[in-house]
């Protein structure tokens, strides 16, 4: 079983998503929540998207709305109770904030 | 069976406790055991009942109000994060000098060890 | 000369194997030590867990490996120094304590620590131990 990652905050200000990113192995799942929304636009996570395609990255629909952040393929678009459903799919949960 | 404990450090008026809620709201509704939340650093101030948040504004502490007497979801404050915080927690013999909301179980970082054993999934926000 | 039958030997052998060695809970410290009280709220919840003879593994990545740096004097700045309290940790028997290799290099710091036992891990080896815990919080 696989690990989620909780991503809460900017990276354009915060090291937490690159302390993620380095623990994160394929199959986990990041879902960004909260700030961690502008992250789509980082350059790790482009990276990330480039060079671990089995890592999927879910985003939080309304968090990313409220900010104007655009979704876009293939990062997924989420609400709360995919966040609940996935808390129980994946073995342990990391809240980076 | 699913059993959910969830740690909130984030104070009342911040942006951060709704996403908090939101979550422990959901799992709720869709069934899943939240065991009890555990209020710890910042967290701790959702218990101070001298908290006045401008009414205009989204009130975290009404929301765990709420879910605590529609759910009899379990609040566990830290005592000692909320003592740092001026969450005046001495009930026995003078009440009028506690501020702490009735809603809260005053409780300490063993009542997180508890949590944690019985819950399958312990998340932090 | 073994005191057990082997009948004995591999029913415990075998009992061993199934006993679950997920650990109840891993701490990952991610702050410096001083400025903020992350590290101290941190430690707090790992004494507590280890007096509760829960099974407890401290990590410590990006700043939070500045907690474990010797040489360091909190007193200076009047500091109550909580990392002093980390000799303790043998006492409660907090024997898993891994700091990430990748936040000590990009900090230029020497693997000079304040306290023994401390295992220096790739950012690999470091996720590896991680998912042996049930339960991860990070400060």
């Amino acid at each position: 079983m696989t690990t989620l990652h909780i991503v809460r905050k900017s990276a354009f200000s915060s090291n937490d998503l690159a302390q993620c990113l380095a623990l994160a192995t394929k199959a986990d799942t990041i879902v960004l929540l909260d700030d961690a929304c502008y992250n789509v636009n980082h350059p790790l996570i482009a990276k990330t998207l480039n060079e671990q395609p089995e890592l999927a990255i879910n985003i939080m629909q309304t968090h990313a709305q409220a900010r104007a952040v655009n979704i876009m393929n293939p990062i997924k678009a989420i609400v709360m109770e995919d966040l609940i459903k996935l808390t129980f799919t994946h073995k342990q949960v990391i809240t980076w904030q | 069976m699913n059993k959910l404990a969830v740690v909130v450090t984030t104070p009342p008026y911040s942006n951060l406790t709704i996403t908090a809620i939101d979550y422990v709201e959901t799992a709720l509704s869709l069934g899943v055991d939240v065991i009890g939340v555990f209020f710890y650093q910042d967290g701790a101030i959702q218990a101070n009942s001298n908290v006045t948040i401008a009414s205009d504004e989204y009130q975290a502490i009404q929301q765990w109000t709420r879910l605590h007497q529609q759910y009899q979801l379990p609040l566990h404050l830290c005592i000692t994060a909320a003592e740092k915080r001026g969450v005046q927690c001495d009930s026995t013999t003078n009440t009028e000098q506690s501020n702490a909301n009735e809603v809260f179980t005053i409780s300490g970082l063993g009542e997180l060890v508890e949590l944690s054993t019985n819950a399958t999934r312990l998340v932090q926000f | 000369m073994s005191a057990f039958t082997q009948q004995e030997t591999s029913a415990v052998a075998e009992s061993t194997e199934t006993i679950n060695t997920t650990k109840a809970l891993a701490l990952i410290n991610s702050q410096a030590p001083f400025a903020c009280s992350d590290g101290k709220d941190s430690l707090d919840i790992a004494l507590i867990f280890a007096s509760f003879e829960q099974g407890v593994s401290l990590f410590f990545q990006g700043d939070g490996v500045y907690q474990l740096i010797d040489k360091q004097n909190g007193s200076l700045i009047s500091v109550k120094d909580y990392l002093k309290t980390f000799a303790a940790f043998e006492f409660y028997d907090i024997e898993d304590i891994y700091i990430c290799q990748q936040s000590l290099a990009e900090r230029k710091l020497a693997s000079s620590f304040h306290i023994d036992n401390v295992q220096i891990l790739t950012v690999k080896d470091f996720a590896v131990q991680l998912v042996q815990h049930k339960h991860i919080l990070r400060f």
